[in-house]
């Protein structure tokens, strides 16, 4: 019983971002209010739902790599043998994050062109530094204590790696997974001035041709999106933070 | 860690070989006939030839050597041979621009091949400065060369290099941008920086501030950035249609007003969070320290809890003026100006070196500020204390 | 002098302290002690309205203590506490020049009165008047902590578990330096602190709190002779009650004018507490101590039977 209602608000915000994305012509009413100098107000340059299944397609792609490359970047630096990289690595990732997201995109489209390619890279390299901070974080936080008494009991270098460090560090690690993904959602609409097609479009297409309901639609799926996703991120059972 | 001078610097070694691999297998530098067509790529030996791009890769092969037995001495001399390849990356381009570069309109633009280089150099400069413990300032000093021999080498040699023929065919519009660019983000950092603290004074003293307030804020992140610069289009075109000092102020739906107000409206959060988090985050046993030796509490705020708060603020003010630096570029897409116009503007005539010409900037600046201000919280932190 | 008349305090519905009534005399050094919990802190942060007592009265000196301005109240004593809370911010002498600054003394007087308290504290000036906090030592932090509780000279010391976070090493010294300093100081000092055995080594006046009401007082001697009830003897010790007992009392006590008989081989000051001969004896193997004074002349003799004899001895 506890478990149902505890996924009963992530449900709510999700069934309320389809709704909106399928019932988007419903609304004509309301942004015919907010946009009543235009002729037409509701975005139908693409269908909502193709907008919003890129925008997540580029987002979770990039996502899994981020998770891949960042909390795989992080154990390798905090094992024995990749020790010598920790510094530089945390540098990095503290270098890293003072990079705008607009300077990386415009940066990686003349060397991958137009299209949805470069908004994955930018949206990877801006996603990676949250996950690799906060794995390192995670990793480096444990209690030495605990440590000392899991090499003390025998157990090997991967039996700590994945019993004790992993879901110590979990907690931590999720939570720069949930940063990473929650700022990339809306950094993604970006992509839509590169010719990335996602729930940016609308929102560009508005801001060029002055049509308020069209920005105001791309906004309220981006945000709904967001949150959403955060509020799943919130539920998710975190190994030793109960 | 492995001992110094025992077993080879690892890191070094790797990205000194991954370097040189990229320096002799990627493009180098490309040629374009004019501003709009996309160039063609040459690499090092398609420039000076077979026998050339091998006797450049004797430096490359000399640092690895010093990596390979990494005592003091060695490190030091990895780090001034990597000060003098920094420097003769110019010269690099010059050489190119010689050997490759006929007609007026033609341009050299840099490769891939040199970013990453010149990326990868600049992590070798950053693992010797932290292995040599050097400090930051000097740190900086040893770029300067560098950037010398660059200025050099564009006015004698670089006239050709696509960056800067688009910088000197917009120099009196590309200052300009960098003005407003900086006034847009100092006017908003400087503005939420007095809101934020206002705000989180308040938050500290009646919590159903701090509830809503925190509420509104987190909400107003979920925006993105570039819908809230639209969002506010209409209201402002509204404002200024209807009231008539704010159109006299220059307020209307498009411009520096709507950027403005978004910005400043990012801001308010990291601002005001760590503002907040600074302040109650000070060690309780020494307020009630300083409470128990008879401080009044403006006393306690003003010798106590501020100093001790002040360096989590400046740390709060950096992250928010790096932020407002990226978040201004998107700004020029509803006409406010600053650097991002180049960047949306060459996107538009797909014109790759305006992109760059607006996007290197504002990753300049970020990093810049960032620095300085990360400097200043380290002199601000008396005694080291953390 | 400090009195306490009836005092009560509520947080929302739960009482934590009830209805205590305590005076300590001027010079006197009262210690609260009793479980965590037991309010003996709160009562302690009643005295300088760190906390504001909710029934009863609160004097000091005659005087009500809300006759007086917050601040000018606590400026009159001196405060030392558990985590020393040293402003990290603040070199070493400017945290003990914290109080007279606040006073408005002349920076001179400041500067002579923290070079005179370091010295009282064993602290080389040059070697720690620069330092900040976080270069010090728990026991350094500590005494400066008192440096600072002490510098404006006040009559009244408030000072909470400050030896608390410290290794016993450490603990037993600063103990040491405080009963010293308390000799020559004779300041009227409220110590809390939940361990008995440095309850009993510094107190001239014992407090016992349990649940917010103060279940016994009195000099440490007659605690440990009369506990009032079961949790007053088992906080004291329960069987371990005659060693504390005997560390409070000094062999002169107990010791009889040299007699006839040789003088036994093992010595022992007589200044030492019982509970040390005693453990002289077991060590040595020894029924018999011979009691010397200061430049070890021999005053008198100890032995076992006297040691554990019956206390119409005394």
């Amino acid at each position: 019983m506890n478990e149902i209602r505890r996924w009963v608000v992530p449900l709510g915000w999700l069934a309320l971002l389809l709704a909106t994305t399928f019932g988007m012509g419903q609304l004509e009413g309301l942004f015919r209010w907010i946009e009543a100098d235009s002729r037409q107000v509701i975005y139908a340059r693409a269908d909502f739902v193709t907008l919003l299944g890129r925008h997540l397609l580029v987002v979770s792609v990039a996502a899994v790599l981020a998770i891949m490359l960042g909390v795989g970047a992080a154990i390798a630096a905090t094992r024995d043998w990749g020790r010598d990289f920790l510094p530089l690595v945390s540098q990095l990732a503290s270098i890293g994050q003072t990079f705008p997201p607009v300077a990386v995109l415009a940066l990686a489209v003349p060397v991958l062109g137009f299209g949805t390619l470069p908004i994955i890279v930018a949206l990877l390299l801006y996603g990676l530094l949250p996950i690799v901070r906060n794995t390192l974080a995670g990793l480096e936080g444990i209690d030495p204590g605990v440590m000392e008494a899991a090499r003390g009991m025998g157990m090997s270098g991967g039996q700590i790696l994945r019993q004790v460090e992993l879901p110590l560090a979990a907690p931590v690690i999720l939570a720069g997974i949930r940063t990473s993904v929650t700022i990339n959602i809306a950094t993604a609409a970006i992509g839509a001035t590169v010719g990335a097609s996602n729930l940016g479009d609308p929102i560009i297409s508005g801001i060029v041709n002055g049509n308020t309901a069209y920005v105001v639609q791309g906004a309220l799926l981006i945000g709904l999106l967001a949150i959403s996703v955060d509020s799943l991120f919130s539920r998710l059972p975190l190994a030793g933070s109960r | 860690m492995r001992p110094e001078g025992r077993g080879p610097n690892v890191v070094l070694l790797s990205l000194t070989l991954v370097a040189l691999a990229a320096w002799l297998g990627l493009d180098s530098v490309s040629v374009a006939a004019n501003r709009i067509v996309s160039g063609t790529g040459y690499r090092v030996d398609e420039v000076i030839g077979a026998g050339g791009a091998l006797a450049t890769s004797l430096p490359w092969l000399a640092l690895a050597g010093l990596a390979w037995q990494p005592a003091r001495r060695h490190l030091l001399l990895a780090l001034a041979l990597v000060v003098l390849m920094l420097s003769a990356l110019p010269g690099w381009l010059a050489l190119s621009a010689v050997f490759l570069v006929d007609g007026a309109q033609a341009r050299l633009g840099i490769g891939a091949g040199i970013w990453v280089v010149l990326f990868l150099l600049l992590l070798v400069m950053i693992e010797l400065r932290s292995r040599l413990a050097l400090t930051r300032l000097l740190g900086w000093a040893l770029l300067l060369p560098p950037v010398l021999s660059m200025g050099f080498c564009l006015a004698r040699w670089l006239e050709p290099l696509a960056l800067w023929q688009e910088y000197r065919g917009r120099s009196g519009q590309f200052l300009g941008a960098v003005g407003e660019h900086l006034l847009l983000v100092g006017v908003a950092v400087g503005t939420s920086l007095v809101l934020g603290v206002l705000l989180a004074l308040a938050m500290r003293r009646w919590p159903g501030v701090q509830k809503m307030g925190f509420g509104v804020l987190n909400f107003l992140q979920t925006i993105p950035s570039i819908a809230l610069f639209g969002l506010l289009l209409a209201p402002l075109a509204w404002l200024s249609a209807n009231v008539d000092w704010l159109s006299a102020l220059g307020v209307s739906g498009i411009g520096w007003a709507p950027a403005l107000l978004a910005l400043v409206g990012y801001s308010l959060l990291p601002m005001v969070r760590n503002t907040f988090v600074a302040l109650e985050a000070v060690d309780p046993g020494v307020i009630d320290a300083a409470r128990g030796m008879g401080m009044s509490r403006s006393q306690v705020f003003r010798q106590v809890r501020l100093p001790l708060a002040l360096p989590v603020i400046l740390e709060g003010i950096r992250i928010t003026t790096v932020q407002a630096i990226g978040l201004t570029a998107v700004a020029a897409l509803i006409g406010a100006g600053g650097l991002g116009t180049f960047i949306f503007q060459g996107l538009g005539q797909a014109a790759m070196d305006m992109v760059l010409l607006g996007a290197l900037p504002i990753l300049l600046l970020a990093l810049l500020v960032d620095a300085l201000l990360g400097a200043l919280t380290d002199i601000l932190r008396p005694g080291g204390a953390e | 002098m400090i009195e306490l008349i009836h005092v009560t305090k509520r947080f929302g519905a739960a009482v934590a302290v009830d209805d205590i009534s305590l005076s300590v005399a001027r010079g006197e050094l009262c210690v609260l002690v009793g479980t965590s919990g037991c309010g003996k802190s709160t009562t302690l942060r009643m005295i300088n309205r760190l906390i504001e007592h909710s029934e009863g009265e609160i004097h000091i000196d005659d005087q009500q203590i809300r006759a007086f301005r917050e601040e000018t109240l606590r400026r009159r004593m001196g405060y030392a506490i558990q985590s020393t809370g040293l402003f990290p911010h603040w070199t070493v002498a400017r945290n003990i020049g914290l109080v007279p600054r606040l006073l408005k003394w002349p920076t001179a007087r400041i500067q002579a009165r923290v070079e005179e308290l370091m010295a009282l504290l064993g602290l080389s000036m040059e070697e720690f008047s620069g330092k900040y906090p976080h270069q010090l030592s728990g026991g350094q932090a500590q005494r400066v902590g008192v440096a600072r509780a002490l510098a404006a000279d006040p009559d009244i010391l408030l000072m909470d578990e400050p030896f608390g976070a410290l290794d016993p090493i450490t603990r037993e010294s600063l103990q040491d330096e405080l009963c010293e300093l308390q000799s020559r100081l004779h300041k009227t000092i409220v110590f809390v602190t939940h361990d008995m055995d440095e309850a009993l080594r510094l107190a001239d006046h014992l407090v016992v709190m349990h649940q917010g009401r103060i279940v016994q007082q009195g000099r440490p001697l007659e605690l440990l002779r009369e506990p009032a009830d079961g949790f007053v003897e088992s906080l004291l010790g329960g069987e371990d009650r005659g060693l504390k007992e005997a560390a409070l009392l000094p062999v002169s006590q107990r010791m009889l004018p040299l007699g006839p008989r040789l003088l036994a081989r093992e010595r022992i000051g007589q200044h030492a507490s019982l509970r040390e001969a005693l453990s002289v004896m077991l060590w040595r193997h020894a029924e018999r101590l011979t009691v010397v004074d200061d430049d070890d002349m021999p005053v008198g003799e100890l032995s076992l039977r006297r040691l554990v004899g019956a206390r119409s001895d005394e």
